[in-house]
């Protein structure tokens, strides 16, 4: 990963986590596998910062934890979005989506 | 499920949730066919750093944790205090007494404070440096006194400035009360009269204008410039720039304004003035070159028997105070010995022993501190004792409150709210309250201190407004903290104590007689500061009404000194005499003057004493000080002061004629024991002199110490000084009220710019009883407080008990018992609660009268009378509280006690 790519990405990797989230709660495993597998692993996301993004959107209030028990009766920490999380889901979504239309346009005028 | 609230518990998490995802991450690649080995690599590849993560997280997580404790807290302590609002809104009278109750306890304090504070404490505004700022002080023994005082005269300032080396400023500091201004609209002002040096011992630029400068302050005439006040500036110049450069007439000089000190700037005087002048102008002034001061004839600045001055002087800094009074010591002593060579008939110095020492600042603090500084610091604790009897009182009605409130509490608790909260809960609506009784008292203190300040401390001292000072907010601050604890905690160790399940079956009748042992202490802690107020309160009364009732030898209350002051113009002796003759027979013609005399000294505010020769005698100096007024015809009359035999001074007593004498008791006996005083002769000044004969002897007066009467004799105006002094005028009613009268009549016939003022002699006594007034007024004021708050607080617990055993009372009354009974039951009680309050009262009281004593007069301060007076007077106000609950208990219908609950 190079660091031209992180201001890109640190955005990227909330707006990826939040969607993976509103299908309901999930430990930061199942977050990881989720990203892995829809992306058919083209994104190369490093785990520690996934979890960095987690507990940081935690402390902002975005996202909820609590401790529940996984798929193999394990306790696990189960993160949910919040109200406000739903909110900064839209409203990056939205942002996200206008910014790849610039750059797509860009390039297609090319 | 929340586990992670603190530091450990983060940690521990963190470590749970990777753990987790490690385990979990592997059995997948395992599941993929990878073996464990290489499982864990790809795993940990995957992840990247694991170390700096898992503290990145825990760093999130700790922050993110202590936010959210922060958040519950504060939306606690925000619940807390809605629902002591509620509480205390659901209550208003409970609300208003309590508030009441702490209002009086924080202001009595805060009002005190104010006022100690000023006098011991707080350095004067705008001061460098207070630590190392000073008030020098001198003494000087003789006739094997010391004498301690803080004034010099000017060529001792001028040694001592010479011959010292440990301060980078010393300067005289003086507030003179002069006429300021001219014509009708002249008013006497405070003047504050200072060295240059003074202006650097202060952080101070000036409003407009400058400073004087160390050449205009010199001698030997200084330069008349004057530096105003900014309150002056502003009430008499409007505030106006073009004040500067005009002239302004201030005593017997006009003075060219130059600057305007900031606001609030007065130097080391303890109350505003009206603007600042140099020393030496104003000595040059008001004492002039002029004056004749017996047979030394030297200019003021080397005159050493002319000591006026006060000096302050601010150590460099590094010096200690001991290295600073070595040098000033040595200093005053050399000054000392400089002076006896120009008078060598002063105290030998090996008798004299001059010392020096630098001491506090504030007047009141140094070793010459009057007995009103130590009564208002005795007043601090009495508003101390004040305040905790409110506490106690305010504890009381929380207790009963908290007992009435005993099954919701236990509903609560059985509810699983937290005793933690709970306590926080009960506290949070005691400092509620304090801190409302913390605004009352401010309000209280405000008014206070200007009651104070008007009828007990003639206006000597300035209080701020309790609102704005700072010093007094965080003293009020304190003290509200203090009360709301305090307060809070009987009810909250009540609460803590509380038996849930007894209290919930027992439906609040059972365990309250118990429970009021904490309300009965407390009442007995009450009683007890009460008793020591009252006693306080009496021995203040008793000295107060001892002072006034001592014999001065004179009436104070009816008599007013009018003295002359001349400005510039220079006048002769026998054109001052005629003016003094003149005036005295003008005052006499007024309608409300019954009596006028001349004289040259007034009682506590100027002595004369000059060398007396007797024949038989060795040293009549050295029987004591005789001190000596210059009286015309009718000066005992208008004092009031008896002629015992002999007789009274005649218009024959001229200049010319021979030479006469009257003598008081005291100075009688004391030349001519067990002899006739009356035709004796006495020789004044020198011992060549003519014979003076005592022709008549007066009664005695005190003049110079409340304490003890004086050695004190009378010589015809005529005979000595008759170009001196100024008139006592005996009014026919109160003497203030006649003084604006006798004064506008005396001014019209003063020549030029001269002008006469006039003080009633009581003003002048006034300080000497200033302290027993403080003390009594005060001590009464905060005991009838004390004793109130005793009542009510004793009212309340026996109108509780009466109530909770409205049941017994039933029984009883069904059992046959009267009316009479029951009252006398419920009266006894409250006698009994309040009986071992008294006691220890009593015995604090006697313990700690010997510290009062030196502040007393007359009065012992285990005197008998006010003693029995206050346990009376407790037992009294115990029945009453107790009369009421005790009739309602009376009247209790059997039937209606018996069949509730």
């Amino acid at each position: 990963m190079r660091t031209a790519d992180l201001d890109l990405l640190q955005g990227t990797l909330d707006l990826l986590i939040l969607k993976t989230l509103t299908w309901g709660p999930r430990h930061g495993y199942a977050v990881a596998s989720w990203i892995r597998d829809t992306t058919n692993q083209r994104l190369q996301i490093e785990e520690g910062a996934l979890y960095t993004a987690l507990h940081r959107m935690e402390k902002r209030g975005w996202l909820e934890a609590d401790w529940g028990l996984s798929e193999n009766n394990r306790k696990a920490k189960f993160y949910q979005l919040t109200a406000q999380g739903r909110r900064q889901l839209r409203a990056q979504t939205a942002a996200w989506t206008e910014y790849a239309g610039a750059v797509f346009k860009v390039l297609q005028t090319a | 499920m929340r586990i992670e609230r603190d530091r450990a518990g983060v940690d521990r998490a963190v470590d749970d949730e990777l753990q987790f995802h490690f385990d979990m991450t592997m059995r997948e690649l395992m599941t993929n066919g990878l073996n464990p080995d290489d499982a864990r690599r790809e795993a940990e590849r995957r992840f990247g750093d694991i170390q700096r993560t898992r503290e990145k997280l825990a760093t999130i997580d700790r922050s993110r944790v202590g936010r959210e404790r922060r958040a519950e807290w504060w939306s606690g302590v925000a619940q807390d205090f809605r629902y002591a609002i509620r509480g205390l809104r659901l209550k208003p009278g409970f609300t208003l007494a309590v508030v009441l109750t702490l209002g009086l306890g924080i202001g009595a304090n805060a009002t005190m404070f104010g006022i100690v504070d000023r006098l011991l404490f707080r350095p004067p505004q705008f001061l460098i440096a207070p630590a190392r700022a000073a008030a020098l002080y001198f003494g000087v023994t003789n006739r094997g006194k010391e004498n301690l005082g803080t004034s010099v005269s000017y060529p001792t300032f001028l040694d001592i400035k010479a011959n010292t080396s440990s301060f980078d400023a010393i300067t005289p500091f003086f507030v003179d009360q002069l006429a300021v201004g001219e014509g009708p609209a002249t008013k006497e002002m405070k003047i504050g009269v200072l060295g240059a040096d003074l202006w650097r011992m202060f952080d101070v630029a000036p409003a407009i204008g400058r400073f004087f400068t160390p050449q205009e302050d010199s001698l030997p005439t200084g330069t008349a410039v004057t530096v105003l006040s900014y309150a002056f500036w502003q009430t008499q110049f409007g505030g106006r720039r073009d004040a500067l450069g005009r002239q302004l007439s201030i005593g017997s000089a006009k003075y060219t304004i130059i600057g305007v000190a900031p606001e609030g700037f007065v130097g080391f005087s303890p109350d505003p003035v009206a603007a600042f002048v140099p020393v030496t102008a104003e000595s040059n002034a008001e004492i002039g070159p002029g004056l004749r001061l017996g047979r030394n004839r030297s200019p003021w600045y080397q005159n050493y028997g002319r000591i006026w001055l006060s000096l302050f002087a601010r150590r460099k800094p590094g010096v200690t105070v001991a290295a600073a009074n070595a040098d000033l010591n040595r200093a005053f002593q050399l000054s000392y010995k400089h002076m006896l060579t120009v008078n060598p008939k002063r105290t030998a110095f090996d008798r004299a022993r001059p010392r020096a020492f630098v001491g506090a600042v504030l007047r009141d603090r140094g070793p010459d501190e009057d007995n009103s500084a130590k009564v208002a610091s005795w007043l601090i604790g009495v508003a101390g004792i004040v305040l905790l009897i409110a506490c106690a009182n305010v504890a009381n009605l929380l207790l009963a409150r908290a007992l009435r409130r005993r099954r919701e509490i236990a509903v609560r608790i059985a509810l699983g709210v937290s005793r933690s909260r709970l306590l926080m809960q009960l506290l949070t609506e005691s400092l509620v309250l304090a801190a409302l009784g913390g605004v009352a008292g401010l309000a209280i203190a405000q008014w206070g201190g200007g009651v104070m300040r008007h009828a007990l401390l003639d206006d000597e001292v300035t209080i701020d407004s309790a609102f704005t000072d700072p010093r007094t907010l965080m003293v009020v601050a304190v003290l509200v903290l203090a009360a709301g604890l305090l307060t809070g905690l009987a009810p909250a160790a009540q609460t803590s104590s509380a038996d849930v399940s007894l209290a919930l079956k027992s439906g609040g009748r059972e365990g309250a007689v118990q429970r009021s042992r904490l309300r009965v202490g407390l009442l007995v802690l009450q009683a007890a500061l009460s008793v020591v107020l009252l006693v306080g309160a009496g021995l203040f009364l008793r000295s107060l009404s001892n002072v006034r009732n001592i014999p001065m030898g004179y009436d104070a209350s009816r008599l007013l000194w009018v003295e002359l002051n001349s400005r510039g113009t220079p006048t002769d002796s026998v054109h001052d005499a005629l003016l003094r003759d003149q005036l005295r027979d003008r005052a006499a013609q007024l309608p409300s003057v019954a009596r006028a005399a001349r004289a040259i000294t007034v009682p506590f505010y100027s002595t004369w004493i000059v060398s007396l020769f007797v024949t038989g005698i060795d040293s009549v100096g050295a029987l004591g000080n005789f001190t000596l007024q210059a009286a015309s015809p009718g000066f005992l009359e208008t004092m009031g002061t008896r002629l015992i035999r002999g007789r009274a001074f005649t218009n024959a007593d001229a200049a010319t004629g021979p030479k006469v004498m009257i003598v008081g008791q005291s100075m009688a006996a004391r030349l001519w024991p067990g002899e006739d005083a009356l035709g004796k002769c006495v020789r004044v000044l020198a011992d060549t002199a003519p014979c003076t004969t005592v022709v008549g002897i007066a009664q005695d007066v005190r003049r110079t110490s409340i304490d003890k009467t004086e050695m004190h004799y009378y010589l015809p105006s005529a005979q000595f000084r008759p170009d001196q002094g100024g008139l006592f005028i005996r009014t026919r009613g109160a003497a203030p009220e006649h003084a604006e009268e006798v004064r506008r009549a005396l001014q019209a016939i003063m020549p030029g710019a001269s002008y006469v003022t006039i003080t009633p002699l009581s003003t002048i006594i006034a300080p000497e009883i200033r302290s027993w007034k403080l003390g009594a007024t005060m001590f009464a004021a905060f005991g009838a407080l004390a004793l109130a708050l005793a009542a009510i607080g004793l009212y309340s617990v026996i109108a509780y008990n009466v109530t909770q055993r409205t049941h017994e009372m039933g029984v009883r009354v069904a059992l046959g018992a009267q009316a009479s009974d029951v009252v006398g039951l419920i009266v006894r009680e409250g006698i009994v609660i309040v009986l071992p309050g008294v006691a220890l009262g009593t015995v604090i009281a006697l313990a700690a009268g010997r510290w009062v004593a030196p502040l007393l007069f007359q009065v012992s301060p285990k005197d008998p009378p006010v003693i029995v007076g206050v346990v009376a007077t407790l037992l009294v106000v115990a029945i009453a509280a107790s009369w009421f609950p005790a009739i309602r208990a009376s009247r209790v219908d059997p039937h209606e006690a018996l069949r509730a609950d």
